[in-house]
């Protein structure tokens, strides 16, 4: 299996939780998840999952004026995205743990 | 468009836009998304990462994730078909409406919605493989020549497939032709309102005007020619010009 293929569920519990952080806009939330090691994919797969996540009432964007010139568009967690990210952070947790118990490296 | 994008970049948010056009969604859906990844890609590139470096090795399939995401608008796909198929109908009857009495046989009535059906669905589709295909130049403009043939081809086709093979002629009469070319305009009035677009009228104006005001007036038949033709393609022109500074302006 792929890292891709194995970041599939994981990587929208990460992006709530970067968005979390803070309010931010495509590129910020790319180069982020470049630092925190996510370089297997590339930078543009965040767009159909951030459009995903709107339709699904877990993210809001909205337009601000940069210094750059055109308005940008920033992510915001809603209600519903909160309560996704505290399920996930539990959920990841548990896998997580089992996932380490399983394998003989600790 | 910012200049200091590199021109891979352009071409890839330019097909992306035409993808997403022809796959009929929403168009504010598809400026919002083309301009977050023009932003995106400028900032990219001052990094020195290339459009491969965000987009992946697919062009294609990055179109299509996106494209799966975002809300197809099935009733402005249905307002296109619409216009364009009773656009074609009612240049049909105008036009001929001001040469003489109406008529048409089955063949001709339901051949003319067959081919303008079959015209829209290939060259809708035939946008949508090119703006994802990277095809090269060459390729590009054969399939626009190609494009370009398809209605001729079929409309030819038609008119004689007409005359060998003999369908029930339906003749309109003085008073039907009237009534038909009454109907004709109160209906392409009403698509004007609910597209909230007046392109369909307005071309057909020209087209079908300036022809029918110069049976009035007592010139030479080849002087009529000329100057009908540069009424219409002149007018064409002027409208063109006009909405485009209008959407210019409104885009400021």
């Amino acid at each position: 299996m792929s890292t891709t293929q194995m970041l599939k569920g994981i990587i929208d519990g990460c992006i709530l939780a970067i968005i979390h952080e803070k309010e931010i806009y495509g590129y910020e939330l790319a180069e982020k998840l470049e630092q925190y090691g996510f370089d297997s994919f590339s930078e543009g797969t965040i767009y159909p999952l951030l459009l995903r996540m709107q339709k699904e009432e877990l993210i809001v964007s909205t337009l601000k004026k940069s210094t750059a010139g055109p308005k940008r568009k920033y992510y915001s967690l809603t209600q519903k995205g909160e309560e996704e990210l505290q399920q996930f952070i539990s959920r990841w947790s548990k896998l997580q743990s089992s996932v380490n118990s399983v394998l003989p490296l600790k | 468009m910012m200049v200091d994008l590199s021109r891979k970049s352009q071409s890839f948010l330019e097909n992306l836009r035409l993808y997403l056009i022809s796959s009929g969604k929403e168009e504010k859906e598809i400026h919002s998304i083309v301009e977050e990844l023009e932003d995106h890609l400028i900032e990219a590139e001052a990094r020195g990462k290339t459009v491969d470096h965000i987009v992946g090795d697919s062009p294609k399939e990055y179109m299509k994730q996106l494209s799966n995401e975002m809300n197809t608008n099935t009733s402005s796909l249905f307002k296109v078909i619409m216009i364009i198929l009773f656009g074609a109908l009612s240049f049909s009857i105008l036009t001929n409406a001001g040469k003489d009495e109406l008529s048409y046989s089955l063949l001709e009535m339901i051949g003319t919605v067959a081919v303008s059906l079959v015209l829209i669905l290939s060259i809708g589709s035939v946008f949508k493989y090119m703006a994802a295909a990277n095809l090269s130049k060459r390729k590009e403009y054969a399939l626009y020549y190609l494009m370009g043939m398809l209605p001729i081809v079929l409309f030819v086709g038609l008119i004689y497939l007409n005359r060998l093979i003999e369908t029930p002629i339906f003749t309109f009469g003085r008073y039907g032709t009237m009534i038909a070319v009454i109907v004709t305009l109160g209906f392409l009035i009403g698509l004007s309102f609910w597209s909230k677009t007046w392109v369909v009228l307005i071309m057909l104006a020209l087209l079908v005007l300036p022809d029918y005001l110069l049976t009035f007036i007592d010139v030479q038949p080849s002087t009529e020619v000329v100057l009908s033709s540069s009424i219409t393609f002149g007018g064409i022109a002027i409208y063109l010009l006009l909405t485009h500074r209008m959407t210019k302006q409104q885009s400021n």
